[in-house]
């Protein structure tokens, strides 16, 4: 072997040595990135605090991954953002978007399979507070990991909704196992959530129109050539 | 101020019912505000004699009132006496809500008053005889019918429904010194001056509460005449007696007859009552919209304006009595009634011994607009937009993205576009903050702001409105030919046009009274 090959050789192992083998640039960036713990880092804060010119930035980064010191996360914040931090942490809530968010992405499906059995857990108690909806998911396991603070915010996002009503208890009748004054939940009156009546405002096309604003008697949006009024006047019969 | 599409519904009411020139006479009063003849006149650019029968029929329909404005004269120069028109708004609008008011008649005085309060309406102002007259035509009984029309005039009048005529020109004497203050001050404090000018004109038209609802024996009246100027100079309102006696002496009515009219303030006191007890059935039980209708059937004769915050306050034993008397609250007993009450927001007093309760009626109106609006926006925006809507709403500060976006589990970059589009169409206010700590971040803050959304939703209302009386005009003139045409020859096909006609007008006019309904919630309520 020449000694050519041999440097080659020399430098290709250097990589698999542990943080002692890092060149100078790479331990700057690996403590960059270390310093900022579980909130990470963007690469143009990298390049800034390093200090080191931005091509070689990269090329460190990319070595400390491989190396398996850092790792690349994804923010919830900006996807098109590059974001590193060192294996030993996990992302924190900003970067993650909190317990609703998996990859980066808002968790629908758990939000909705939390909801429902919420909304039906309340329906078999009738009246329930947070801590009570919370005990229950947890004793029969209906749902894994999830704190109470969740199942607050859950319903509290239902209240909004209008599927449940936020009430105090009285402690008489069905509120006697529950402290005066404490906040709990019930279904609300009526089937289904969202508002019980449909206002006479909303119920003609003028209110759902996103027109409006430009709708003249005359104009080229006007009520007679409405083509909404033209489709709600033909399905009434 | 009147809202724009409000001004345009009103212009086309008039003009459906009393033709062109009188909509572009009422358009420049009510775009202009209060004017002279003579300012009419020359915006209108129509004759002096056209504008002059305009306002004759506007005023003869109440949708305008005219008063005199006394102003000092220049150097030297009597005082002048200059007469001014303003136009009545409310009461052009309240044209849409006639079959609503005869309603409220026919169920409470039945039939007769029916017709009576029906020929009322359609001519504006009418004195007992010319009623009477009316009824006899109509009627064809005889002699026998004037004493049934009198008895039904009388339980109109007594139940409010129908009021003595405003004075005609009432004679306003506006103060030297602020006179010429306001010139000076500009054109904003004197539009402020101009509303008040407008009010205190109403308010000088009217007349005297004791004399509103007086029902004068026309028989006996040249006898009894003598006796009444007397008891009415000791009430010590001698400018109302003249007033009264103006407007009987009016020459156009032929006689010294008193002029009356529908009472529109009392229909809109009923219809408001009846707004309230429909959405506590909805919001929040049966039995509370119970007790609520009884309380507000006690305080209804001594509300002394329409827009009454809280109820007149009514001991728990009136409650319970006017209660039993009511479709289901036959079987609720005052544990009950006290629950519900306390369901309706009332707090029960700490003394036992005055128990009386008053019911919070400015936060059921303040309830029903959230609920309308919310619906408006759940139909126009979708859901993730009504529970943010919602959310803020509930919250009544402002409350920035991120946070909004966490509550109601809407995407972030989501959460941003729907509240930039509710920003847009006027739903939101926006308030950017600009942090410079460690580093410059940017903060958007949003809030509801309920008295311009209330503004903006009527403006829209009216227009939504006026569209449907456009759709329905347009329908039947699609169809001319078939509503000329004899029944018999509706068959077939044509059969089947008229048909769907009728359907179409009966959706979109009861759309328009439901409409309506909301109109009066924000607007009137």
């Amino acid at each position: 072997m020449s000694r050519s090959s041999e440097a080659a050789a020399m430098k290709r192992k250097r990589p698999d040595s542990s943080t002692q083998g890092l060149v100078d640039a790479e331990l700057v960036v690996l403590n960059v990135v270390k310093s900022k713990k579980n909130l990470g880092i963007w690469v143009a804060d990298v390049k800034k605090e390093a200090n080191i010119a931005p091509a070689l930035v990269d090329k460190c980064l990319t070595s400390l991954v491989k190396k398996n010191l850092i790792k690349k996360v994804p923010t919830i914040q900006n996807k098109a953002k590059k974001h590193y931090m060192a294996v030993e942490y996990e992302p924190s809530e900003e970067l993650t978007g909190g317990a609703w968010y998996s990859e980066g992405k808002l968790d629908k499906e758990f939000i909705t399979v939390l909801r429902e059995t919420c909304l039906k857990v309340i329906g078999m108690m009738k009246v329930a507070t947070v801590e009570g909806i919370h005990d229950f998911l947890k004793k029969r396991k209906v749902v894994e990991c999830c704190t109470s603070q969740q199942v607050g915010e859950i319903l509290n996002s239902m209240v909004l909704d209008d599927a449940i009503i936020e009430v105090k208890s009285t402690g008489l009748g069905e509120y006697h196992s529950i402290p005066i004054g404490s906040v709990c939940y019930r279904i609300a009156v009526g089937d289904t959530s969202g508002p019980k009546t449909i206002g006479p405002m909303a119920s003609i096309p003028c209110g759902a129109c996103p027109r409006i604003s430009v709708c003249t008697p005359d104009g080229i949006i006007s009520p007679k050539t409405c083509v909404y009024y033209t489709k709600w006047l033909n399905i009434e019969f | 101020m009147v809202s724009p599409h409000g001004i345009k519904l009103a212009v086309y009411l008039i003009s459906s019912y009393f033709g062109d020139l009188n909509a572009k006479v009422c358009d420049c009063l009510l775009r202009r505000g209060t004017q002279t003849l003579y300012q009419v006149v020359s915006s209108t650019e129509l004759s002096r004699t056209n504008v002059k029968n305009c306002l004759l029929v506007l005023i003869h329909h109440n949708c305008v009132q005219a008063f005199a404005l006394r102003q000092p004269g220049g150097f030297g120069d009597e005082p002048k006496v200059i007469t001014q028109y303003m136009a009545l708004f409310d009461n052009i609008i309240h044209k849409l809500r006639f079959p609503k008011f005869i309603e409220i008649v026919s169920e409470e005085l039945g039939k007769e008053c029916e017709e009576i309060f029906e020929g009322l309406l359609q001519h504006g102002r009418l004195s007992l005889t010319e009623i009477i007259e009316r009824y006899k035509e109509t009627s064809k009984q005889g002699d026998s019918s004037a004493d049934a029309a009198r008895d039904s005039f009388n339980s109109l009048v007594n139940a409010r429904f129908v009021e003595r005529c405003p004075a005609p020109d009432p004679l306003l004497e506006p103060p030297a010194a602020e006179e010429t203050a306001a010139k000076k001050r500009g054109a904003k404090s004197a539009k402020i001056q101009a509303q008040t000018m407008e009010q205190q004109a109403l308010a000088a038209a009217a007349p005297m509460e004791s004399m509103r609802f007086l029902v004068e024996d026309i028989l006996n009246d040249s006898v009894e005449r003598t006796d009444k100027r007397t008891t009415d100079v000791k009430c010590g309102m001698k400018r109302k007696h003249d007033d009264v006696e103006s407007n009987t002496k009016d020459p156009g009515t032929g006689g010294k007859e008193v002029l009356w009219r529908a009472n529109f303030e009392e229909f809109i006191r009923r219809l408001r009552h009846k707004a309230c007890v429909a959405n506590v059935k909805v919001r929040v039980n049966n039995d509370a919209a119970i007790v609520l209708a009884a309380t507000l059937e006690l305080s209804r004769h001594s509300e002394t304006k329409l827009r009454m915050d809280n109820s007149v306050p009514q001991s728990i034993n009136a409650i319970y009595d006017e209660v039993i008397k009511r479709e289901g609250g036959l079987g609720m007993d005052l544990e009950r009634i006290r629950a519900s009450l306390d369901d309706l927001g009332c707090e029960a007093p700490l003394m036992e011994i005055d128990e009386t309760y008053s019911v919070d009626l400015k936060n059921i109106i303040e309830q029903a607009r959230i609920e309308e609006v919310e619906s408006i926006v759940l139909k126009r925006y979708g859901r993730e937009a009504y529970r943010m809507f919602r959310l803020l709403s509930k919250a009544d500060r402002l409350v920035e993205t991120d946070k909004i976006s966490d509550t109601t589990f809407v995407e972030k970059k989501d959460a941003v576009k729907i509240l930039f589009k509710l920003w847009k169409d006027d739903y939101l206010e926006m308030k950017k903050v600009i942090a410079r700590a460690a580093k410059q971040s940017e903060f958007i803050l949003w809030k509801i702001n309920k008295q311009s959304l209330w503004e903006h939703i009527l403006d829209e209302m009216y227009h939504a409105a006026l569209n449907l009386r456009l759709r329905i005009t347009h329908e039947k003139e699609q169809e001319k030919e078939i509503l000329q045409m004899p029944k018999e020859k509706l068959v077939g096909e044509l059969g089947n046009k008229y048909m769907r006609l009728r359907k179409v007008c009966i959706v979109l006019e009861s759309s328009l009274m439901n409409l309506d309904d909301s109109l009066m919630l924000f607007h009137d309520f």
